[in-house]
């Protein structure tokens, strides 16, 4: 049987994969609730002035990837911390990471469930993907980095349906002002949390920094990614504010998902159907590299990074990874998005990683050159 | 077991150092009707042997380039009075068993002692034809044939440089299966042709009498359902291959030569998208893909629609498909199933009943199978003209062998569609794309340039670009030629 090697090495990963991963990670599962949370027309500057805080991010973690280190990869970290700081990080960071599948996983079964299959029971969708999403990350990290052409080729059209409502018949530009807040709430912080939320997920690329080639300027390219990801958050925002108004928003669950009810077509009806299913393919990727990604650290909890991967050890994650949303959809989940318990900690937990982790490493590379000197 | 194929690799090698003579020529030679031992006197009455394999060589030219000339002469050595620029000097008993066995005449000088061979081979075969594989409107209509020679002429006339090599390969512990390895030094990546020797020096197996058999035994994903080498008739496509930097190999006995390495969007691209204008090839390129998916999924759709999803289905055609449905007793699944099962049953027998019946198979096909199945209440219309757009669109793949891993496809996602609905199919385009995407042929990515992401080669993916921009040679197949133009300076 031949050797089965999930974090082999074969050839370098250009800039253009790292804008591709950038942006389909911000633009996950929030893109179809985030009308919701931000509703004021106003949050329109708010996309923008979150998009440039998450660039100043960027800046920082791009400063990661033009080190020397980044291209280590454990070694690098264990240079940076030290071998039993760096393992607790790990052993911190797979919370996160695991909240992530799982949070994400749920909530998009729900929005299946609510307008695919309102009968079927969650578990076996939720079985489903993971099996196609274990399947997809069985081929390696680097056919997994590689699968991300495909996902982002059968989902980033999808916004593009929805230029149509910028003109609906009963809506006028007047719907989008105020552009600044007459009046700031606690709801206003929370809006601009899951906003900073939406954007986090390319700190998760640390997790394939060796894979990337050296030399090259990466920051152009998560620029490029961020800046996608602006514009698509800004045309779902604002279609959905002159489709739905400020009132009727924050009141409609999923409105990206219900807009796209309204899409007509001569020859199929319920165009959110099909849209939904395609936002799998982008949906899987993501899961495919969580679960690769959680493997890895998990190999560097239990010490076995210098050894060869294995069968058992990837089954062993992937059965780890379903047993922990089949019970939390058993026995704790709570359905709806709203005041959802799990959806908050995903929020803050995201928020937190996003914000820590590259001023965290950049802390880290200041610090070991200042001790080198 | 193993003590057995000992025992024979022991004494094959000890045949391989056996010296030729008589003796031990006649006792290899017993029991093969075939065979033929002659003696003849020279005019300086020397005694001449010649041993052949009647079958295997051409026996009008025996007398003519052979016998007479050495009965006649009164030249010293054998080899003098032969025109025959091949001929060779043999010394152990193997060596005179290749020769017998690749049609040459062992002719034996007593008075010399000499054994000298002499090529007669038979080359009785087909003549060139017009492929009927890959059939093109326009453009060379010559294909190949099982005459390996033949076929090594066609492509060297396509291709008149020194740089064009050809490595001879035996494959096949019996069948001894002549392989030609075909690439252009300079251009070639020589990567490509370091795996292909490799995996041709490492086949290990009896018999080949087709080139999948070899492809099968050098593809890197054997339980695939995708070829991952091209198999192709056309000495045209094997050129331009070469040409952009692939490896081709030439296989004795087979009409059809192997190119690697492929990608998956090779199978959809016919030779015939390089004559016509580039905008209408891009739109039958582009055809030909919409037709690939519509081959795939349109009736796992279907099923998916009128199980899952009725309310997906406009109003006015939802009538048609109630009132089509009302009376039938299966389920979508089960409607569509047996119709697919009994359209590949129908597809099978055509391609091995003989050509005088097909006209029945038309009329049993055609009439009582669709209109009965429908009048019987058996299958809806609109199923009979679903299964009939589907494959009619699954006859629009150039090659064959993925056009029959589609029905595979298709059944896949059927069952896919009949659980989960338009999920079902999406998972299964998922999986297939994943899977494509984890293919190699020839260690090479079998999904680039898509993924991998090979920008410039889009030009020729989706649509086939102006041949004046393809300047560039494919950029996933890194040769070491990057442009097709010489330079002028």
């Amino acid at each position: 049987m031949a050797p089965f090697s999930l974090f082999n090495k074969t050839s370098d990963i250009n800039g253009f994969y790292a804008m591709l991963i950038v942006n389909r990670l911000q633009i996950l599962y929030f893109i179809l609730i985030l009308p919701m949370y931000l509703v004021h027309p106003y949050m329109i500057l708010g996309i923008v002035i979150i998009g440039i805080f998450s660039q100043i991010n960027l800046i920082l973690f791009s400063k990661w990837f033009t080190s020397n280190f980044s291209g280590q990869g454990y070694s690098a970290f264990v240079q940076l911390f030290g071998e039993r700081k760096f393992r607790f990080f790990v052993l911190f960071g797979l919370i996160p990471m695991l909240l992530k599948i799982i949070v994400l996983t749920l909530n998009y079964v729900e929005a299946i469930h609510q307008f695919i299959f309102p009968s079927m029971n969650m578990l076996w969708l939720v079985l489903a993907i993971l099996l196609i999403s274990f399947y997809v990350s069985s081929k390696g990290m680097e056919n997994t980095i590689h699968f991300v052409v495909i996902a982002f080729l059968f989902s980033f059209w999808v916004i593009l349906c929805f230029i149509p409502f910028f003109f609906p018949p009963f809506a006028s530009l007047s719907d989008l002002y105020p552009l600044i807040p007459t009046s700031w709430s606690m709801n206003s912080w929370k809006s601009l949390l899951f906003l900073w939320s939406s954007f986090s997920g390319p700190e998760y690329l640390i997790c394939i920094s060796p894979w990337f080639k050296r030399g090259q300027t990466i920051f152009k390219y998560l620029t490029y990614g961020n800046l996608v990801s602006v514009v698509e958050f800004l045309i779902s925002f604002i279609s959905s504010l002159l489709f739905f108004g400020s009132n009727y928003l924050s009141k409609t669950n999923y409105p990206i998902v219900t807009m796209a009810r309204y899409l007509q077509s001569p020859i199929i009806e319920r165009i959110d159907m099909i849209l939904l299913s395609l936002h799998m393919f982008h949906f899987v990727f993501i899961i495919s590299f969580l679960i690769l990604s959680f493997y890895g650290g998990i190999r560097i909890v239990f010490k076995r990074v210098h050894k060869q991967t294995t069968r058992i050890g990837f089954l062993a994650c992937c059965a780890v990874i379903f047993t922990s949303i089949a019970v939390v959809n058993q026995w704790f989940w709570e359905p709806g998005i709203k005041d959802n318990l799990w959806l908050s900690l995903e929020i803050w937990s995201s928020s937190v990683t996003f914000l820590l982790v590259p001023a965290l490493l950049l802390a880290a590379i200041k610090l070991k050159g200042r001790s080198l000197e | 077991m193993f003590w057995k194929q000992s025992d024979r690799d022991k004494s094959e090698s000890h045949r391989d150092k056996r010296a030729v003579n008589l003796q031990n020529l006649k006792e290899m030679l017993s029991n093969m009707e075939d065979a033929e031992i002659i003696e003849r006197e020279t005019n300086n009455s020397e005694k001449i042997i010649f041993i052949y394999i009647r079958t295997l060589i051409n026996q009008e030219r025996l007398n003519e380039a052979i016998v007479v000339p050495l009965i006649q002469s009164s030249y010293a050595s054998v080899c003098d009075c032969i025109t025959n620029s091949k001929v060779s000097i043999l010394s152990t008993l193997k060596e005179a068993e290749t020769q017998l066995l690749f049609g040459s005449v062992l002719v034996f000088n007593q008075k010399q002692n000499v054994w000298c061979s002499v090529p007669l081979k038979n080359t009785t075969g087909r003549s060139i034809e017009t492929s009927e594989t890959e059939t093109i409107l326009y453009g060379a209509k010559d294909s190949f044939s099982e005459q390996i020679e033949t076929n090594i002429t066609l492509i060297r006339r396509r291709l008149p440089k020194t740089e064009l090599k050809v490595e001879k390969f035996t494959i096949g512990t019996y069948s001894e299966t002549t392989v030609m390895l075909m690439y252009i030094d300079g251009l070639t990546n020589p990567e490509f042709v370091k795996i292909a020797r490799n995996e041709l020096t490492n086949i290990n197996f009896d018999l080949f009498f087709d080139s999948s058999q070899i492809a099968a035994f050098m593809e890197d994903h054997h339980h695939s359902i995708f070829p991952q080498f091209l198999q192709t008739d056309r000495p045209d496509v094997c050129a331009y291959s070469l040409v952009m930097g692939k490896i081709t190999m030439l296989i004795d006995n087979t009409p059809f030569a192997l190119v690697a390495p492929i990608t998956f969007f090779h199978l959809l691209q016919s030779p015939e998208d390089y004559i016509n204008r580039w905008p209408v090839a891009s739109f039958l390129r582009g055809l030909r893909y919409i037709s690939f998916i519509i081959s795939i999924t349109l009736i796992p759709f279907y099923v998916a629609l009128t199980t899952h999803h009725y309310e997906m289905i406009p109003l006015q055609i939802l009538y048609v498909l109630v009132e089509s449905r009302s009376k039938l007793p299966f389920t979508p699944f089960w409607e569509a199933f047996l119709m697919l099962i009994i359209l590949e049953i129908i597809k099978e027998a055509s391609l091995r009943m003989p050509t005088k019946s097909s006209q029945t198979l038309g009329v049993i096909g055609g009439i009582v199978i669709g209109q009965a199945a429908v009048e019987a209440g058996f299958a809806s219309k609109v199923l009979i003209v679903l299964v009939g757009i589907s494959t009619i669109a699954a006859f629009l793949c150039p090659n064959y062998l993925l056009t029959k891993a589609n029905t595979l496809i298709q059944f896949i996602f059927l069952i896919f569609s009949s659980f989960m609905g338009i999920i079902g199919i999406a998972l299964g385009m998922i999986g297939i794309l994943a899977h494509l995407n984890g293919l190699t042929s020839l260690k090479q990515p079998y999904f680039a340039p898509v993924s991998p992401f090979y920008g410039r080669d889009w030009l020729d993916l989706f649509i086939r670009g102006p041949l004046i921009w393809m300047k560039r040679r494919p950029e996933h197949l890194r040769t070491l030629q990057k442009w097709r133009y010489r330079s002028r300076r």
